[in-house]
C-alpha cells in the first residue's frame, strides 16, 4: 500500500488539489413547463463546488456542513468518482486518478463507495437483497458465485439485517432497514472509504440513532474512513473528527470537532453554531438573517459570505479571501484574520 | 383577535378520528386524538414517519380524500365545528383564517404562474385591495422570509428557485393573511440553521404580534424545544403524551418519549453509542390489540396486551397513555 505525505504529515487517504465543478443548470419539469407556456426561462452555469482543496486521513471521520444548494453532495459525488471534476485533482492513496491504469482506477472506485440520502431511490425496486448487495462483490472477484449467498448473509449480519429476507424487496422493508441494505450494498466490495451523503436525513430519531451507531461500530472494526455530508450540525458534532464548513461551493472553515464547536473562526460558522436548535434552549427568541441570503448562480463578489457577514468591510466585496491556517490543524478563509 | 384569558381556543380537536377504507383494511392514521391550542400559543406535533401527523394536519383543513374520511370527533375552530361543514366553508377559510404549510412546497405553488401573480390572487381572494397593494405585501412577505431581491423574484417562476426558497415562498403565502391558525408540516426540515431560524423568526413574531396560533409538524425535537408551548407525542396514529414543552422534555413519562429524547446526539456524549428505540414503527393496518408500542417498548408486560387510556399522572394538564409510565422523573423535585 504505498501512502503519501500531506502538509500536515499525516497519512492522507483522500485527497483534493483546487477542486471545482461547473453544471450548466437544465430546466427541471416545472421549468419545462413554464418554458413550454411561453415563459421567459433559460439555462444557468452553476459553480457548484469552486476551488476545493483538503486531505483526509486513514481513519477519520470528516464532517462536511452548509446550507442546502453549497455543494456538498457535489463535492461528495468527485470524491466517490459518480462525478469528473471540471478542475483540479483526486488522489487515493498517493496516486492521482486521472494518472491510474484502467485496473488502479477500478480498484479505487472500490475502495470509495457512497452512501446515498434516500434509501428507496438509490434502490433498484426489482432486486432482491441477494441481488443488490451479491452483485458487485461477484463481478470485481470479491467472491465466487458459489460463495455469494453466504457471503450475503454475513453482510446483512454485520449491518443489522435478518438474513432470512436475503430474498426480499426494498419495499418490504421499513425506512432504517432500507438504508441499511444500501449501507451492505456498499461494504459488500470492501470499500476503504464512505461518502456518506445526509445517510440519517431521511430517518427517525429513533431509527437514526440506530444507524449512526452502526456507522460507528463499522468504523471499528473495519477501520473505515468517512466524509459524512450533514446539515444536521447536531449528528456531525457527535461523530466527526474534523468539520469542513462550505459557503456557497467555497470552504470556509476546517478545524477538529472540538476546536470547531468551542472556538469558530468564520463569521458564517458562528451564524451557524448560534442557530443550532438544542433540547435545553427553550422557547427562544430567534434571530433574522441579517443583510442579503445570495443565490448560487450569480454569487457575490469578493467573500460570498460579505452582503450576509456583520464584519463586512469594502475589501470584502472586492477581494476572495484564501483559506489559509489560522492555527495548527486550523483553517478559515477570511479577511478578519489577515490582520 | 380573541383576549387570551378564558377566550375560546383557536383550535379545540375532540376524539378525532381518520380512517383510511383501503381494499387490504381499515388504515386508523388518526385514531381517538384531542387536543387544542390557544390563540398565540404554538403546539409541537412530534413523532415518528407514519404515526399521522400529516393526515392530522389534513383532518384540520379538510383536506382529507378518499378513500379517508373523518370517521368520528370533533374539529372545533374559534367554537365553530367543522366536522361536516360545507365545501364552501372550507374554502372561505383555507387560506384565509387557517392556512397549512406543506412537507412539499410545490402543493402550494403552481409551476405556471409567476410568484407575483401566485401571491396576489391569494391576497385578493380574501381582501378588497387593490393589485398595487397586494403586491407590495407579496413583496414585504418575501422579504420576511429571506428572499434576496423580492422585487426581481416576484417575476420569477417557481422552477427558478432552489428547493429551500420554494419553502420559504410557500411559508411567505401561508403568512400572507395573517391567519388565526396555521398548521406547519415540517416546513424547516431541508434548510440551514441559520435560514431555518429566519423562518422561526418570523413565525413566532405572528404569534405575538397578530395572536395566529400554531401547530408545528416535526420529528426534530430541538426545533420543539425552541419554538414550541406545549408538545403532543404521536405514536401509531395516537397521542401517547401531551404536556408542557418543559414537563415533557425535562421529564418524559411514555417510554417511547423517553426513548425519543434519549437517542437525540446532543444527550449523548460525544462520540459514544447513541440511546436507541430497537425495533421498527407498526403498520397501521390492522394494528393488533393493546398497546401499539408493545413490541418494542422496555416496559412492556401482560398489562400491555390492553390499550391504555388516557391517564393524567400528575393530576393536572398532562395526558398520558401508557399502563407503566417513568413516574420516576416526576419523583425527582427540581430545586
Ligand atoms: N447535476 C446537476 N446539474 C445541474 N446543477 C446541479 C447538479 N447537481 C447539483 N447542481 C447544482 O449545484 C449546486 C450545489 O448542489 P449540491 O446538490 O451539491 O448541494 P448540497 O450542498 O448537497 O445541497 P443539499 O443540502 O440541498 O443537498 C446547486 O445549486 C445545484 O442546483
Ligand atoms: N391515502 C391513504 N390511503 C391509505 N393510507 C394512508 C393514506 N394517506 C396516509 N395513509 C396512512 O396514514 C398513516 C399516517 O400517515 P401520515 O402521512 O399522517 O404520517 P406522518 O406522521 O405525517 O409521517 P411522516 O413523518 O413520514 O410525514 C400512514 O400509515 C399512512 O400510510
Ligand atoms: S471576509 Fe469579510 S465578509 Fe467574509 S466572512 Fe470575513 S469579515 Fe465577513
Ligand atoms: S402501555 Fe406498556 S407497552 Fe405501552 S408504552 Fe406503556 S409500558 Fe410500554
Ligand atoms: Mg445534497
Ligand atoms: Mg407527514
Amino acid at each position: 500500500m504505498s501512502a503519501s505525505e500531506n502538509p500536515g504529515g499525516e497519512t492522507s487517504i483522500v485527497d483534493l488539489r483546487g477542486i471545482s465543478k461547473r453544471f450548466v443548470k437544465h430546466l427541471d419539469l416545472a421549468g419545462k413547463i413554464a418554458q413550454k407556456l411561453g415563459a421567459d426561462v433559460r439555462e444557468e452555469t452553476v459553480y457548484a463546488v469552486d476551488d476545493v482543496s483538503l486531505s483526509i486521513a486513514d481513519g477519520e471521520v470528516v464532517g462536511l456542513v452548509g446550507e442546502s444548494g453549497c455543494g456538498k453532495s457535489t463535492l461528495g459525488r468527485v470524491v466517490a468518482g459518480v462525478h469528473q471534476p471540471s478542475d483540479g485533482m483526486v488522489s487515493f492513496r498517493g496516486k492521482a486518478m486521472n494518472e491510474m491504469t484502467g485496473l488502479e482506477a477500478r480498484d479505487a472506485a472500490l475502495k470509495i463507495q457512497m452512501i446515498f440520502q434516500d434509501p428507496m431511490s438509490s434502490l433498484n425496486p426489482r432486486l432482491r437483497v441477494m441481488d443488490i448487495v451479491g452483485e458487485a462483490p461477484v463481478v470485481h472477484g470479491v467472491v465466487d458465485k458459489n460463495g455469494a449467498e453466504e457471503y450475503v448473509k454475513q453482510v446483512m449480519l454485520r449491518v443489522g439485517l435478518d438474513p432470512d429476507f436475503i430474498r426480499r424487496y426494498p419495499h418490504q422493508f421499513s425506512g432504517g432497514q432500507r438504508q441499511r441494505i444500501g449501507i451492505a450494498r456498499a461494504l459488500a466490495v470492501n470499500p476503504e472509504f464512505l461518502v456518506c451523503d445526509e445517510s440519517v436525513a431521511a430517518l427517525d430519531v429513533s431509527i437514526q440513532a440506530q444507524v449512526l451507531n452502526l456507522f460507528m461500530k463499522l468504523r471499528e472494526d473495519l477501520n473505515l474512513t468517512y466524509l459524512f455530508i450533514s446539515h444536521d450540525l447536531g449528528v456531525v458534532e457527535h461523530l466527526s473528527d474534523r468539520v469542513v464548513i462550505m459557503y456557497l461551493g467555497r470552504v470556509v472553515e476546517i478545524a477538529t470537532t472540538e476546536a470547531l464547536f468551542k472556538e469558530p473562526n468564520h463569521p458564517y460558522t458562528k451564524a451557524l453554531l448560534a442557530e443550532v436548535p438544542r433540547l435545553d434552549a427553550r422557547r427562544r427568541t430567534f434571530e433574522p438573517v441579517k443583510g442579503e441570503i445570495p443565490s448560487p448562480i450569480d454569487p457575490p463578489s469578493g467573500c460570498h459570505f460579505h452582503p450576509r457577514c456583520p464584519f463586512a468591510t469594502k475589501l470584502c466585496a472586492e477581494s476572495q479571501p484564501i483559506l489559509r491556517e489560522i492555527a495548527p490543524g486550523r483553517h478559515a478563509a477570511c479577511h478578519l484574520n489577515d490582520g | 383577535m380573541a383576549g387570551s384569558n378564558g377566550s375560546v381556543p383557536t383550535l379545540d380537536v375532540e376524539n378525532l378520528q381518520t380512517y383510511f377504507f383501503t381494499k387490504a383494511g381499515v388504515v386508523k392514521a388518526v385514531d381517538e386524538v384531542s387536543f387544542s391550542v390557544q390563540p398565540g400559543k404554538v403546539l409541537g406535533l412530534v413523532g415518528e414517519s407514519g404515526s399521522g401527523k400529516t393526515v392530522t394536519g389534513f383532518s384540520i383543513m379538510g383536506l382529507v380524500d378518499e378513500p379517508g374520511r373523518i370517521a368520528g370527533g370533533h374539529i372545533k375552530f374559534r367554537g365553530e365545528d367543522l366536522v361536516g361543514a360545507s365545501e364552501d366553508r372550507w374554502q372561505q377559510l383555507r387560506g384565509n383564517q387557517i392556512a397549512m404549510i406543506f412537507q412539499d412546497p410545490m402543493m402550494t405553488l403552481n409551476p405556471v404562474l409567476r410568484i407575483d401573480t401566485q401571491m396576489i390572487e391569494a391576497i385578493q381572494a380574501h381582501e378588497n385591495v387593490s393589485r398595487d397593494e397586494a403586491r407590495q405585501r407579496s413583496r414585504d412577505a418575501l422579504g420576511q422570509v429571506g428572499i434576496p431581491s423580492p422585487d426581481e423574484r416576484l417575476k420569477a417562476y417557481p422552477h427558478q428557485f432552489s428547493g429551500g426558497m420554494r419553502q420559504r415562498v410557500s411559508i411567505a403565502i401561508a403568512l400572507l393573511n395573517k391567519p388565526d391558525l396555521i398548521v406547519a408540516d415540517e416546513p424547516t426540515t431541508a434548510l440551514d440553521v441559520t435560514i431555518q431560524a429566519q423562518i422561526l423568526y418570523e413565525a413566532q413574531k405572528l404569534c405575538k404580534e397578530t395572536g395566529t396560533a400554531m401547530i408545528w409538524i416535526t420529528h426534530d425535537l430541538t426545533v420543539v424545544a425552541g419554538l414550541a408551548d406545549e408538545v403532543a407525542v404521536m405514536y401509531a396514529g395516537r397521542l401517547v403524551e401531551h404536556g408542557s414543552v418543559d414537563d415533557v422534555l425535562d421529564k418524559p413519562l411514555h417510554p417511547y418519549t423517553h426513548g425519543l429524547i434519549g437517542s437525540v446526539p446532543s444527550r449523548n456524549k460525544r462520540g459514544k453509542p447513541l440511546e436507541q428505540i430497537p425495533g421498527m414503527t407498526p403498520s397501521l393496518l390492522n394494528l393488533p390489540p393493546g398497546c401499539a408500542f408493545k413490541t418494542r417498548c422496555p416496559r412492556a408486560d401482560a398489562a400491555c396486551e390492553t390499550a391504555p387510556d388516557v391517564t393524567k399522572p400528575d393530576g393536572g394538564h398532562r395526558l398520558l397513555r401508557c399502563h407503566h409510565p417513568h413516574l420516576d422523573e416526576l419523583a425527582e423535585v427540581p430545586a
